[in-house]
C-alpha cells in the first residue's frame, strides 16, 4: 500500500503537474557601473531577447550632495546615450542588478543602493573577471558593493550574467 | 528557470551521456568499507551512474567491483559463491576474478583458453577513509586517490553514513547550498540537536533570518558566503565549501565536529546521499557517535538491514502535523536530513526546472550549475579535465568566522579555508 507521499512523487504523478504559467515576466534593471561592465552589458543587450532594461551608471555624480545627503536626482543612461532618472528607473523594478569589473571603481553602487534601499527593491551586484583579478583588486570591488548589494557574486566569466538572468526569467 | 536541455545535460548520468561523462571523471564514494566485512564475504549490489555492479572482496582482501551480471547466461552475480580467489556463478559454475577477468568455465578445456576471452567490466575499488572509492572513467585518466580530510583523519576522529535519496542527484546537492533555507525548516534542530545546540554562531543565525550571501568562485567550485550581523558591527560568516561535482561542507557549529555531504547518482532518479562528519583534531566523543547512530546531525535512522531511512515516502516521513503547528519543527518532518530529503524527494523524480521561479539569493545555485554545464562543455569538446579532480581543490574546510565589515571572507578566511592539518576548523 503506497502512501501519499510516494504515490505523488512518482514519474506517473508528475505528468499531471500544471502546466500554466505560474509567474508573471519580471521587471530586472541590469546597471553598468564601470566602463569594462558597460561593454560586457552592451553586448548581452544584442543577444538578450528578455525584459531585461540594460542601463549605464557612468554619468554619475557620486559625490554626496550638500549636508551629506546623496541626491536621487542623478542620472542613469541607456545604451544610446539617453539620460535616465535613477528613481523613475527603479520604480516598479523587482531586482536592481549591479555589474562591476574586479579592480574597477563601483562607488556608483552607492547611489543605485541607497535609492533601492529607500524604494524596497532588491538589489544584487555582480563582479565580473573575478579569475584574472589580484585578490586584492576583487576586494577593493567587493568592499564597495558589498553594503548595497543583498547578493553578491563574483564569477570568472563574463557569460554567467545571461545564465543569472534566464534563471531569473529576466 | 533552466531550459529542458540544460536541466538534461545536468540530471542524466547514464553511459554516452555528457553528464555521465563528468561525474566520470572523478574518484566517487560507492561503498562502506563495512558493507564488505571480510574476505570472501557475501557480494554487494552496487548501482552507479546507472550501471548495475557487483562488490566483492576476494580471499587475499582485494576489492572488486564488476558488471552484476555472468557473462554466459545473464545471471546475477549476486548468488556467486566468493570463493578462492573469486566469484563463481552458481549456474554453471563460470569464475571471475577482482577484475572481472573471468579464470574458470568449467565446460571448457582448460587448454583451450576460452575463459581468457572473457572479462566482465570492471573498476577499481579502493578502500580510503572507510569508504570504497571507484573511479568509472576510462583507465587512462585515472586521477590520483582522492584526499578529502574527511577520509583521511584517524578513523576515531570520523563518522561517515550513507542514505537511500529517492530522486535525481542534482535536486538533492542543490539543497546542501542553498544556504538560505536553514533559517526556516531547520530552525528546531539548531536549539534541539546534540550535534548543533550550544555554538555561538546558533545565536546569530536566529536573530537574523535574513542573511546576505556572497557567492565566489573557488578553484574546484564555489565558496558560499552567508553573512549575519554580529556584535559592534562585525559580521558573523558561514562558508560553505562547494566542490565539484557534488561535494558540500557545511560551516561548523562551535566545537561540534564538521559535516558534509556527496551525492552520487544511483541512477536518473535515485541517489545516494552520503554523510560524514570528522573533527580535525580529536577523537569523536562516544556521545557524538552514539548521536550520530542515532540519526542526529545529518544522519538518519534506517528501515532495518537497509540505507533507506526510516521516515521515507511510504510512510509519508512520519510527518508530525502537531509538532509542525507547535514549532517544534517547522515542516513536521523531524531530523535534519529528512526535513531535506522529504522536500526534495516531493519535487518529483527529476524536478522540471522549467517551472521554477529562482531569485537572486539563489545565485549559489544558479553559479553551481552555470559551472557545471561550463565543466561539461569544456570536457565534451576540449577534454578539459574537469574542477575538483586535482586533489588539492578537495584539500578544502568550510568555516564559520567573525570578521570586520570591511574584512571580504574569501581574503580573512585565507588560512580557514583551507586544510590545515593538526590545526582545529575555524568555528564559532
Amino acid at each position: 500500500m503506497h502512501s501519499e507521499s510516494a504515490r505523488a512523487s512518482s514519474a506517473a504523478e508528475a505528468r499531471f503537474r500544471i502546466d500554466d504559467p505560474n509567474s508573471r515576466p519580471r521587471l530586472v534593471k541590469v546597471v553598468a557601473l564601470d566602463r569594462p561592465s558597460q561593454a560586457v552589458v552592451e553586448r548581452l543587450a544584442q543577444h538578450q531577447c528578455s525584459g531585461a532594461t540594460f542601463l549605464i551608471a557612468s554619468a554619475f555624480a557620486v559625490e554626496p550632495q550638500g549636508g551629506g545627503q546623496l541626491s536621487m536626482q542623478n542620472r542613469l543612461s541607456d545604451l544610446a546615450g539617453h539620460p535616465k532618472q535613477l528613481l523613475d528607473e527603479i520604480n516598479g523594478a523587482d531586482l536592481l542588478v549591479m555589474v562591476a569589473t574586479a579592480g574597477e571603481d563601483a562607488s556608483a553602487a552607492a547611489m543605485i543602493g541607497e535609492a533601492c534601499s529607500r524604494k524596497h527593491v532588491m538589489t544584487s551586484a555582480l563582479v565580473l573577471g573575478s579569475g584574472a583579478a589580484t585578490d586584492a583588486a576583487l576586494a577593493k570591488t567587493l568592499a564597495q558593493l558589498r553594503p548595497w548589494a543583498l547578493m553578491l557574486v563574483a564569477a570568472s566569466s563574463d557569460d554567467y550574467i545571461a545564465d543569472m538572468l534566464s534563471a531569473l526569467r529576466a | 528557470m533552466l531550459r529542458k536541455e540544460h536541466n538534461d545535460l545536468l540530471t542524466q548520468t547514464g553511459p554516452g551521456t555528457p553528464g555521465g561523462r563528468l561525474f566520470r571523471s572523478y574518484w566517487i564514494p560507492a561503498l562502506l568499507a563495512e558493507e564488505l566485512p571480510d574476505n570472501e564475504c557475501p557480494p554487494v549490489r552496487v548501482k552507479l551512474l546507472s550501471e548495475r555492479l557487483l562488490a566483492f572482496r576476494d580471499t587475499e582482501g582485494r576489492h572488486g567491483l564488476i558488471d552484476e551480471f555472468c557473462a554466459h547466461r545473464g545471471v546475477s552475480l549476486w548468488f556467486g559463491r566468493n570463493e578462492e580467489h573469486g566469484l563463481r556463478c552458481p549456474y554453471h559454475g563460470w569464475k571471475y576474478d577482482y577484475t572481472g577477468q573471468c579464470i574458470e568455465v568449467p565446460s571448457e578445456p582448460v587448454e583451450s583458453g576460452f575463459c581468457s576471452k572473457i572479462k566482465l567490466k570492471s573498476y577499481p575499488l579502493v578502500e580510503r577513509g572507510g569508504v570504497l572509492w571507484t573511479y568509472m572513467g576510462p583507465p587512462a585518466k585515472q586521477p590520483p586517490l582522492p584526499e578529502w580530510e574527511f577520509a583521511l583523519v584517524p578513523h576515531q576522529r570520523s563518522f561517515i553514513s550513507k542514505r537511500l535519496q529517492e530522486c535525481n542527484w542534482l535536486q538533492a546537492m542543490e539543497g546542501g547550498i542553498d544556504s538560505s533555507h536553514v533559517s526556516f525548516l531547520h530552525r528546531g534542530e539548531l536549539t534541539s540537536d546534540p550535534l548543533f545546540q550550544g555554538a555561538k554562531g546558533n545565536q546569530y543565525n536566529l536573530r537574523d533570518a535574513r542573511p546576505v550571501f556572497e557567492v565566489v568562485e573557488s578553484p574546484g567550485g564555489l565558496y558560499v558566503g552567508a553573512r549575519r550581523n554580529a556584535e559592534n558591527g562585525h559580521y558573523y560568516w558561514r562558508i560553505t565549501q562547494w566542490v565539484m561535482p557534488s561535494f558540500t561542507m557545511i560551516p561548523p557549529r562551535g566545537d561540534h565536529p564538521v559535516h558534509g555531504h556527496f551525492w552520487i547518482p544511483i541512477d536518473d532518479e535515485n541517489c545516494w546521499t552520503w554523510s560524514f562528519d570528522y573533527h580535525p583534531t580529536r577523537a569523536l566523543t562516544p556521545d557524538e557517535r552514539q548521536a550520530m547512530r542515532d540519526g542526529k546531525g545529518i544522519h538518519v535512522k534506517y528501515v532495518p538491514g537497509t540505507f533507506r531511512p526510516r521516515a521515507n515516502k511510504d510512510n509519508d516521513y512520519l510527518i508530525d502535523r502537531a509538532a509542525q503547528k507547535e514549532g517544534r519543527t517547522f515542516s513536521g518532518v523531524a531530523g535534519i536530513a529528512m526535513q531535506d530529503a522529504s522536500l526534495q524527494e516531493s519535487m518529483g523524480p527529476i524536478v522540471d526546472r522549467a517551472k521554477e521561479n529562482l531569485v537572486s539569493t539563489d545565485n549559489g545555485i544558479i553559479m553551481a550549475r552555470h559551472r557545471l554545464l561550463r565543466a561539461i562543455r569544456n570536457l565534451m569538446e576540449n577534454a578539459v579535465l574537469p574542477p575538483g579532480v586535482d586533489v588539492s581543490h578537495q584539500r578544502v574546510r568550510s568555516a564559520s568566522l567573525v570578521l570586520p565589515p570591511d574584512q571580504p571572507f574569501k581574503e580573512a578566511g585565507r588560512e580557514a579555508l583551507v586544510v590545515r592539518p593538526g590545526v582545529a576548523h575555524a568555528s564559532v
